[in-house]
């Protein structure tokens, strides 16, 4: 049932990006010869896209984003896990909110965000044994296995990309996260001496284009 | 001095590199159901039979062993057990009868693994139901082994079976009986021992395959008794009044283990251990 949704996903944003992008070009033939500055994207205008690996959330996983003030990003990602890796091949998808209170130049095109804080809730589908309808009573386990969710710490390199012709500047971005889940994190919670920070962690790579 | 200096990124440098790119790579988890896990935690079952197989028991000796099971979340007290366990003289091995996981999830596997490694004897499993979990079954035959298999020691064989038929939707097929049957007839070592997570009078066990199992046990000369989890507390009896003996184990949270004394035919001395 998730996978139309995913597939409607990954195509839409692309589509969003060749919208805005075809925009200019028919202003420039409007024979004006200033470049005029880009219209405000819509509200429903993903202002970034990602692209990472690992956080739990998919081997290769991309998405799109919003942002406000330049501090608040929220994406809507989808990843995908190959068979090789987990008995079945699966797709999670998730909603990643993030918050990066400061910005620290570090030159006029290179500048860093130390620190953000924020957390992700994901829906796997693909998996073998998730639990039948009349397979198990109602308390056999009581943990989900398809929602996972959990808390993320990490940092963001960002690099001015060379202006476009319309004036239009972009920006990509590098960043980290280190997160657990909700289960890695009850069983730290219950096994403060067995367990440390380290074996619960689950690090994320990723790349973010602005639009 | 310069040599030292010039080759000291190669010597000192490189090494935390790889160490760190390496424990990052790791930590790059796909999923939670992701089941990579480093060559040191795959193939558990292999290397603790390699382990066993270099320090053989010469025949008619006694054996002793440790039995527990259903360590699932309980990981600060798989570390007392293994302290615990490390300071009993006299045992060849440890047997953890299912539940390794509690959420199916290899990491929870590989730390329960960072535990029982630290054991000064080798220990051996077989899959629980919560193993079976989300894509766990998996996840188990990478990090430990297989579903069914059977090993020697001494003077016994151990046969160690997937009975948790409620999470393959009771399909007629587990514990897989052929199979079970074929490790039973086999008349070349001195005893049987059966060892399994779902003990057959439980109602996870598949029922249509329940009289079959406890038929064929009830059926083998050389079977010393039947061992289980599940319950996560000892008891021993014969629920099919049929001269067959069926032990628990303690689970991990209980603090409790029991020593295991198999000696002469059939004889048995069951010692339980508080830790």
């Amino acid at each position: 049932m998730l996978k139309p949704l995913l597939c409607a996903l990954l195509l839409a944003a692309p589509l969003t990006l060749a919208a805005r992008a075809a925009a200019p070009d028919s202003l420039a033939a409007a024979a004006s010869e200033v470049p005029r500055p880009p219209a405000r994207p819509r509200w429903y205008q993903p202002r970034h896209l990602v692209l990472q690996t690992g956080g739990g959330l998919g081997m290769i996983t991309a998405g799109a984003g919003y942002s406000l003030r330049d501090r608040l990003d929220a994406d809507v990602l989808v990843g995908y896990v190959p068979q090789k890796y987990t008995d079945k091949a699966l797709t999670i998808l998730s909603l990643k909110i993030r918050y990066s209170p400061w910005t620290l130049p570090l030159s006029p095109k290179v500048w860093v965000k130390p620190l953000s804080v924020g957390g992700y809730i994901s829906f796997t589908s693909g998996l073998r044994n998730p639990g039948q309808p009349g397979q198990y009573s109602d308390d056999y386990y009581w943990f989900s296995n398809r929602v996972r969710t959990g808390p993320l710490v990490g940092s963001q390199v960002s690099y001015a990309l060379p202006a476009r012709a319309t004036g239009h500047r972009r920006n990509l971005s590098g960043y980290y996260e280190l997160g657990t889940n909700d289960l890695y994190l009850l069983s730290y919670a219950q096994n403060r001496r067995a367990l440390s920070l380290a074996d619960i962690a689950v690090l994320t790579l990723g790349l973010k284009l602005d639009l | 001095m310069l040599p030292f200096f010039r080759t000291l990124p190669a010597r000192a440098v490189l090494p935390v590199a790889a160490a760190l790119l390496l424990s990052a790579c790791e930590m790059l988890e796909f999923s939670p159901n992701d089941h990579r896990a480093p060559q040191e935690q795959r193939d558990l079952t292999a290397q603790n039979m390699a382990r066993l197989a270099a320090t053989p028991l010469p025949a008619s000796d006694t054996l002793r062993f440790v039995f527990t099971g259903d360590s699932q979340r309980f990981y600060d007290d798989v570390q007392d057990l293994v302290q615990s366990v490390n300071q009993q003289p006299g045992i060849q091995f440890l047997v953890v009868s299912g539940d390794i996981s509690d959420f199916g999830l290899g990491r929870e596997m590989r730390w329960v693994d960072d535990q029982l490694g630290k054991l000064r004897v080798p220990y051996l499993t077989v899959i629980g139901n919560h193993d079976h979990v989300a894509n766990g079954r998996d996840a188990y035959q990478e990090i430990f082994g297989p579903l069914n298999y059977s090993f020697v020691y001494g003077d016994t064989k151990f046969i160690m079976t997937d009975t948790n038929g409620r999470e393959y939707n009771f399909n007629g097929r587990i514990p897989d009986m052929p199979w079970v049957n074929q490790q039973l007839r086999a008349t070349d070592t001195r005893r049987h021992v059966i060892l399994s997570h779902v003990p057959p009078q439980d109602e996870d066990f598949d029922p249509a395959v329940r009289d079959a199992y406890a038929q064929a046990l009830r059926e083998d000369p050389r079977l010393v008794f039947e061992m289980n989890g599940h319950r996560h507390d000892y008891g021993i009896n014969q629920p099919f009044n049929d001269g067959v003996t069926y032990v628990n184990s303690y689970s991990f949270q209980k603090r409790r283990y029991v020593v295991v004394t198999v000696w002469g035919d059939k004889e048995f001395r069951l010692k339980q251990v508080n830790f």
